[in-house]
């Protein structure tokens, strides 16, 4: 059923939430239902006509890759999901999509994998039986297999002239010494070289984890009403899996790091300072307050900003880095600075900040700023269905319903001053940190 | 039933007698959206001062107003979550900002003062001025080779044209810049006959009147420009090589053409360009040759029109608009060993077009593909308003029925005319990027044949269709390597 939501519904929904801390901050009607075989379908009627965005979540990411030597696999499989089946080959697959004039691609991350199409809903029936049919009956030959291979080389030399690449690397490989955050999502250089040499790891893989109850099925969009119908049919006869991948669990850090790498291209000098943090939580605070924290501390609201980049000027860029995941990973604060005289000053700065927050408490109105930016944040984000469901599948993987989001927008509402003042004692602590530092050394020839 | 669709586009430019002309589109959605849009941009610097119609920019959305400062003005946008955002081309400059309803009237407030009352302080000049600089020497330069590829190809087919300096200047130009040139740019192309303003969303009764009243306040009058004249394409091949440290050969070529979205051939041009490299599409004819089949790189596509950041989007920007277009491919980076190879496949590709043209089952394919796909252009308001400017830009009917009617009417026979009159595989420009120059510009000198390593090799027929590549004729008639560091200095 259409559930109306004009202008001023939406308006009282976000005009709520100042007031009455229970008030939902995700709009939309939606259904979540769990189908024998375990695939987990979430609808969303986003009141946006005609459009349907389909974006399948498998809860695999590069944090799934126990294995050494095998970095980078759960995106060189999201390549591979595109190279066909004996009943839909990849021009018969290209032609369907192409026929439905659909916007389609994939992408992988550190703990989820999403395949995404929008197209008109008149098309939906086709997509989910082409989708339902790669995912259960994928099937390439070796050639294909290694030819992929060097798509996804390809992928990793495009981004290598990208500072922040190699600061996201040398930040991860410091920090981590157990856990798969260790390495980004495109994996170690040598491991993705060695990719062709894997074809039979790639057939497990596909085994371990593209079955249905690591996958979640969302239509979001101008919905048609046998959409769950729809799904059943095409996805209802995919068997069941058992593998568990034993994530290895990071121990404390126990000491303070840095690490100061050189990089092969002119940059500015950039300084990173990252604490392990706490993964995604919608019960407990502490995630939520960091959140906060970052916002406040580290934005280009907050007095850190307007000192460094606005007043002093001795820094073009600084932004806060405390990205949800499924597991503890990083608080960061990177800056790029102008001249590589003022790095240790702007990390000082950086160091004196977090020590403010242990030490005094935050006033109110910048932390009810902050709210409010988060609030809206949100609202303003929501202007159209691919982008609502490109949220929907962030939190599907954090917790498999639209429902977390209004439970962290409530936990959000909920930070108190000593809130901040806690968490900033806990978890941004010396023992936990890497101080990350990385500038161009020139030596002679082509730039 | 639910209606946060556009309700249609509303003209109301003769809402009141005089400019600045707006376009409107009242809907039920809780967010308004803005783009302001000036005619006028980086081919409107002035000689010696490349760069200062995006730093005047720069100072109205990124610096304080006569009332307020920089920071104060963040520390109002902050709580909404907005902000207003700045984009400057050759041609369009464009203020872009959205808002929650609930917020409109503060939003508002500072977005008028931003534009019409800048504050024009040395402090944010200074800040801004750096920011412009290493955008040119270190984000575009040094830090992203796909775009510089790109951007410079750009510059080498406009060279001593309007066109010929990236949008954002050029540092020696950059450098001179004073507080005063900005501030008579401002005063010379902030017109009331240069703006039109587009307002979308669920504002309020009279408010679209009271924004045109507020921006009546410019000056009256519109700059007045003599035609552009056209850019002149080289005899053979003209290839620059740029030398820089990188893992990768990039490559992007191209050749302008007399089409923009107002000629009565652009939508059959634009259904060639989709067939031929549709953006960040696997079905598309180079991906398909250069990727699936070869695994060279990861992607490789054609356009007809100006897209920057191809790299980070899907879709392209609205209110880029340009009065000169150019055809151009973009092969992302292959392996140096292939380089050869690649710069031989796109030009191989690009002629066997221009020879066979497209065939009647890919023609009806590629239509029914963008008959539905155009929808998808416009999925927010921001976008739903900047194609109607863009349209009034072109002076064309609204873009997705103007499209879709054209297509509609079109034969195959219509299609591989325009391959014909508009598209060659000679007398371009090339841009590479790659470590070893000189190995490349003496392997292009000698005529040699080029060769593809594959880690699995491809199908016999492919293999035989390589050795033909590998032999492809390249007609150089000028070719030159160009030190990175040299790149936007002047």
């Amino acid at each position: 059923m259409r559930r109306v939501l004009s202008c001023v519904l939406l308006l009282m929904l976000l005009a709520g939430c100042a007031e009455e801390p229970e008030t939902k901050i995700f709009p939309y009607p939606y259904e979540v239902t769990d189908i024998e075989n375990g695939l987990r379908v979430v609808t969303v009627e986003t009141a946006y006509p005609e459009v349907v965005a389909l974006h399948i979540v498998v809860n695999v990411g590069s944090r799934n890759e126990v294995e050494p030597g095998r970095t980078g696999f759960a995106h060189l499989f999201e390549h591979m999901m595109f190279r066909g089946t004996e009943k839909f080959p990849p021009e018969r697959w290209e032609a369907i999509m192409q026929d439905a004039g659909a916007e389609t691609n994939a992408y992988t991350s550190d703990d989820r994998t999403v395949y995404h199409a929008v197209f008109s809903k008149e098309d939906l029936e086709a997509i989910l039986e082409l989708e339902a049919d790669r995912f259960q009956n994928l099937k390439y030959s070796e050639e294909v297999f290694r030819t992929e291979t060097r798509a996804v080389l390809g992928e990793y030399n495009k981004n290598f002239a990208n500072p922040m690449r190699k600061l996201d690397e040398i930040v991860r490989k410091t920090a981590f010494t157990e856990h798969t955050y260790r390495h980004t999502t495109m994996g170690f250089v040598e491991d993705v070289e060695n990719m062709p040499e894997m074809y039979d790891y790639g057939l497990k893989f596909f085994d371990r984890y593209y079955r249905p109850e690591y996958t979640t099925v969302c239509i979001v969009g101008d919905v048609p009403d046998d959409a769950l119908a729809l799904v059943k049919k095409y996805w209802g006869d995919w068997e069941r899996g058992s593998y568990q991948p034993e994530i290895p669990v990071e121990p404390p850090q126990g000491e303070a790091k840095t690490v100061d790498e050189s990089f092969h291209t002119p940059t500015l000098p950039i300084v990173s300072v990252s604490y392990h943090a706490p993964a995604y939580d919608d019960e407990a605070n502490d995630s939520a307050v960091l959140d906060v924290i970052s916002y406040y501390a580290f934005s280009e609201n907050s007095d850190l900003y307007k000192k460094l980049v606005v007043e002093e000027q001795k820094v073009d860029a600084m932004y806060p880095a405390y990205y949800d995941h499924r597991d503890p990973y990083l608080f960061s604060v990177v800056a790029r600075v102008k001249e590589q005289k003022d790095s240790e000053y702007v990390r000082d700065q950086i160091l004196a900040t977090v020590e403010q927050l242990q030490n005094e408490l935050v006033p109110i109105e910048p932390l009810e700023d902050v709210k409010s930016h988060l609030r809206y944040g949100f609202a303003v984000g929501m202007n159209s269905t691919p982008a609502i469901a490109g949220t929907l599948a962030h939190f599907i993987n954090m917790r498999g319903s639209p429902e977390t989001i209004n439970k962290r927008y409530a936990l959000y509402e909920s930070v108190t001053p000593d809130d901040v003042q806690r968490v900033a004692k806990q978890v941004l602590v010396e023992s936990e940190r890497t101080i990350a530092t990385l500038r161009h050394a020139p030596e002679g020839g082509a730039e | 039933m639910c209606r946060l669709l556009l309700v249609g586009l509303i003209l109301i430019a003769n809402a009141l007698a005089a400019p600045p002309e707006m376009l409107t589109l009242p809907s039920e959605s809780p967010l308004v959206a803005f783009r302001i849009l000036l005619r006028t941009g980086a081919a409107s610097d002035p000689e010696g001062k490349e760069g200062v119609a995006a730093l005047t920019a720069a100072m109205l959305s990124m610096a304080g107003t006569k009332e307020k400062t920089y920071d104060e003005i963040v520390e109002a946008l902050f709580p909404m979550a907005s902000s207003v955002s700045a984009q400057v081309d050759k041609e369009m400059t464009v203020f872009v900002g959205t808002t929650h309803v609930e917020n409109l009237e503060a939003y508002y407030e500072l977005l008028r003062s931003m534009l019409l009352e800048p504050g024009w302080r040395e402090d944010d000049f200074r800040r801004l001025k750096d920011e412009a600089k290493n955008y040119l020497r270190i984000q575009l330069r040094s830090n992203n080779e796909e775009e510089l590829a790109k951007e410079y190809l750009f510059l080498q087919i406009f060279e001593g044209h309007d066109y010929g300096h990236h949008s954002m200047g050029t540092i020696a130009a950059l450098d001179k810049l004073s507080l005063d040139d900005l501030k008579s740019f401002y005063a010379d192309n902030y017109l009331q006959g240069n703006l039109v303003i587009g307002l979308a969303g669920c504002y309020p009764e009279r408010f679209a009147e009271r924004v045109q009243t507020d921006f009546a306040k410019l000056p009256e009058g519109a700059t007045r420009r003599e035609p552009m004249a056209q850019t002149v394409s080289p005899k053979k091949l003209r290839i620059r090589i740029i030398e820089k440290d990188t893992r990768g050969t990039h490559i992007a070529l191209g050749f302008p053409i007399p089409v923009n979205r107002s000629n009565g051939d652009w939508p059959a041009l634009k259904l060639v360009q989709s067939y031929f490299g549709q953006h960040r599409s696997s079905k598309s004819l180079l991906f398909q040759k250069l990727r699936e089949i070869r695994g060279m790189n990861y992607g490789d596509y054609a356009y007809i029109e100006y897209f920057p950041s191809g790299m980070y989007q899907f879709k392209p920007d609205p209110n880029l608009a340009r009065s000169q277009q150019i055809f151009h491919i973009w092969i992302r980076p292959v392996e140096p060993r292939n380089g050869m190879f690649a710069l031989r496949i796109a030009l191989y590709e690009l002629n066997k077009l221009v020879e066979d043209g497209i065939s009647a089952e890919d023609f009806e394919a590629t239509r029914r593909f963008l008959g539905k796909f155009v929808s998808l252009l416009t999925q927010t308001q921001s976008e739903e308003l900047g194609y109607a400017l863009d349209s009034r830009f072109y002076g064309i009917p609204p873009f997705r029925g103007y499209v879709k009617d054209a297509w509609t009417g079109m034969t195959v026979d219509d299609v591989n005319s325009v391959i014909r009159k508009y598209l060659r595989a000679t007398d371009l420009d090339i841009v590479i990027i790659t470590k070893d120059a000189a190995g490349m510009r003496d392997a292009i000198r000698s005529g040699q044949a080029s060769t593809i390593e594959y880690v699995s090799p491809p199908p016999k027929e492919i293999l035989d269709e390589d050795k033909v590549i590998g032999r492809y004729p390249l007609d150089v008639g000028s070719i030159e390597v160009v030190p990175a560091s040299r790149v936007f200095e002047d």
